[in-house]
């Protein structure tokens, strides 16, 4: 077992490792910009080594100031978190040229996950279900009406060197598609200099439902579970639960074992979330795998009650599945608030002085944050200040929980989501599970420009 | 090359080039006078110790580590400036002190090879561009020059010690250029 993790991160997820770290007896050394100074991952940990300033492309994304630190504080191991350098395969290298445990999936398997379209091509040759669409660029006219026909309309055509909506087509009905074809190449290539389009089928209101998995150094694959997303403001999650009312137990089933099986032929392993969307007649796609520990694991370990961090550092230490997991029964439903610094109607962000930060308890509540009374959040790094996530024996214990929890969650000084959050869980679509990635759209009309 | 130095443990607690009797007898000086929080800066040095008396675990941050030696000197606390006896001119001259911080992590080298001549010493002389020392990261050396022409009064780190960034190496006064 490791003697020595540093742990390169901040916020949250630096303080969730150093507990999973503290928990297994390892030593942790933490490494911090100088607007980190006063964090409370920089205090917890056994050591701690300035990086750099503020910037994160001059402190936490730097890697010859992380590895060098690794160095100097002769550690063993480096956990990533999420973000920063966690799907970094050049780091990941790095650390296995400079002797040091990268704690996540090997290089070969970041990689391969974080090209998006040939993770899509892996994955569908590994046997997991994939959005039907052309097989590369569509080169004209007749490949267009054909390809078309046979994925079936509504379809979208996309920029293949681009994105950002630009050289992007919605085609509903048969008429629309060569006009449509036509003119997204040129947006394409007015936009990109290359009129290369490829079709895709148009999954409408899809919904946003993930896999995670665990895979240790031996070959051995197992998921836990899955999460519903579908609560996202422009492609950023707000809510996360466990398990998705969208799935029975037929299909998760099925989705899982095939999840496990892929992954066991491209042999991944340590922590990771494969990532589906559900259409309207209920069929699953597969879309992209984040291949390290993701912001919303806590509610798979509410769930599961195996501790996915600590596990991670076991299989990464050379524990096999079995022992590093242990048996485990799912019960009852999670549910997870993203507490955001900012504005709940408009989403500007709001950094600065926390004047009061009293955080909720009792049966079935967790709150993983690094905030605290008097802190200060800086306005260099992502705006989450804390994640409250609710238990129950069901769906609707899990969700008056999470209410009281939030109305129980007193943060003063700066602006925070968790006013949006209660209009959610008040909402009767939202509480009937009766929803999609657009949810979000239909309820807060209001956003910033 | 010289070894680079293995940080010392103390009952889980890590302090960087620094001497934990040092620390130690600071800690007495906090008990003797009973301050909760102590903070003493001077000439760029700054060491910070907090009682950590509602947290379990009791653990205990030294910020910048430097020379402890100079503790010797035991100023009064932070609440009254001024300074104590032996070093009274290098203090009244603090404000002064141009500090020529660490760019990056490493470990710091005085010379450019074991048993080689330090680069500067104190007292010497530098100019804009001229080489102070050596901070190894990650296999390369790197070589930390002056930015300014003065005269070194103070050299912060030790050589073989662990340096973070921002860490100060050397105070320089800062005098017209030749």
């Amino acid at each position: 077992m490791f003697r020595k993790i540093l742990i390169a991160n901040r916020g949250e997820i630096a303080l969730r490792v150093l507990s999973a770290c503290k928990e297994l007896g390892i030593a942790t050394v933490a490494v911090y910009s100088e607007a980190d100074r006063h964090s409370l991952h920089v205090r917890f940990a056994d050591e701690a080594i300035c990086i750099g300033p503020p910037r994160s492309s001059d402190s936490y994304l730097n890697i010859p100031q992380v590895i060098s630190a690794a160095e100097v504080a002769n550690v063993d191991a480096i956990h990533p978190g999420y973000g920063f350098l966690s799907e970094n395969a050049n780091f990941a290298e790095v650390c296995e040229a400079s002797h040091i445990t990268f704690i996540g999936p090997s290089p070969t398997m970041i990689r391969m996950m974080g090209e998006k379209d040939r993770a899509r091509a892996e994955m569908g040759a590994a046997g997991l279900p994939i959005i039907p669409g052309s097989d590369g660029v569509v080169p004209d006219e007749d490949a267009a009406k054909k390809v078309a026909a046979e994925i079936g309309l509504p379809v979208m055509i996309k920029a293949a060197e681009g994105g950002g909506g630009r050289g992007m087509r919605i085609v509903r009905t048969k008429r629309e598609l060569i006009p449509a074809f036509l003119t997204a190449r040129a947006e394409a290539e007015q936009a990109f200099g290359s009129p290369n389009v490829y079709i895709e089928k148009l999954i409408e209101n899809p919904r946003h439902i993930e896999f995670q998995v665990m895979g240790d150094r031996h070959g051995n694959v197992i998921h836990l579970g899955e999460r519903e997303c579908s609560i996202q403001r422009r492609h950023q999650k707000l809510l996360e639960e466990s398990p998705s009312t969208a799935l029975d137990s037929a299909t998760r089933e099925r989705m899982g074992r095939q999840v496990v099986d892929a992954l066991r032929k491209v042999g991944y392993s340590n922590a990771g979330t494969v990532e589906f969307l559900r259409d309207a007649s209920g069929d699953l796609y597969f879309i992209e795998m984040n291949a390290r520990i993701q912001v919303e694991h806590p509610v798979t370990e509410m769930v599961t009650q195996v501790d996915l961090v600590k596990t991670q550092i076991r299989v990464a230490a050379g524990e096999r599945l079995d022992d590093a997991v242990g048996p485990f029964q799912p019960r009852g439903h999670a549910i997870e608030c993203r507490i955001n610094a900012e504005d709940p109607d408009t989403f500007v962000p709001s950094p600065g002085h926390i004047a009061t930060f009293r955080v909720p308890g009792g049966p079935g509540i967790r709150v993983d944050t690094a905030a605290y009374a008097d802190a200060v959040i800086p306005p260099y790094y992502d705006s989450l200040v804390a994640k409250l996530v609710a238990h129950g024996r069901d769906r609707a214990e899990a969700i008056v929980r999470m209410q009281c929890a939030l109305d129980g969650f007193v943060v003063e000084g700066i602006k925070t989501t968790i006013p949006l959050h209660k209009r959610i869980l008040a909402d009767p679509d939202f509480v009937a599970g009766k929803f999609d990635t657009h949810f979000l759209e239909r309820l807060a009309p209001v956003e910033a420009k | 090359m010289a070894k680079k130095s293995k940080l010392e443990s103390s009952g889980g607690t890590e302090i960087r080039g620094v001497d934990l009797v040092e620390v130690e007898r600071l800690l007495a000086f906090m008990e003797k006078h009973e301050l909760e929080e102590f903070e003493y800066e001077r000439e760029g040095v700054r060491i910070r110790l907090k009682k950590a008396s509602t947290q379990s675990g009791g653990a205990i941050r030294v910020v910048s580590a430097a020379e402890l030696s100079r503790a010797e000197d035991m100023p009064s606390p932070a609440a009254k400036p001024g300074g104590a006896a032996t070093r009274g001119s290098a203090a009244a001259s603090g404000a002064d002190l141009h500090l020529i911080k660490s760019p990056i992590v490493g470990t710091y080298y005085a010379a450019p090879s074991p048993g080689a001549d330090a680069f500067v010493a104190k007292g010497a002389r530098v100019e804009p561009g001229q080489v102070l020392c050596i901070i190894e990261a990650m296999k390369l050396m790197n070589e930390i020059e002056s930015d300014v022409a003065g005269e070194i009064v103070e050299i912060f780190a030790q050589n073989g010690s662990p340096v973070e960034y921002g860490q100060p190496l050397f105070g320089i006064r800062p005098q017209a250029k030749k």
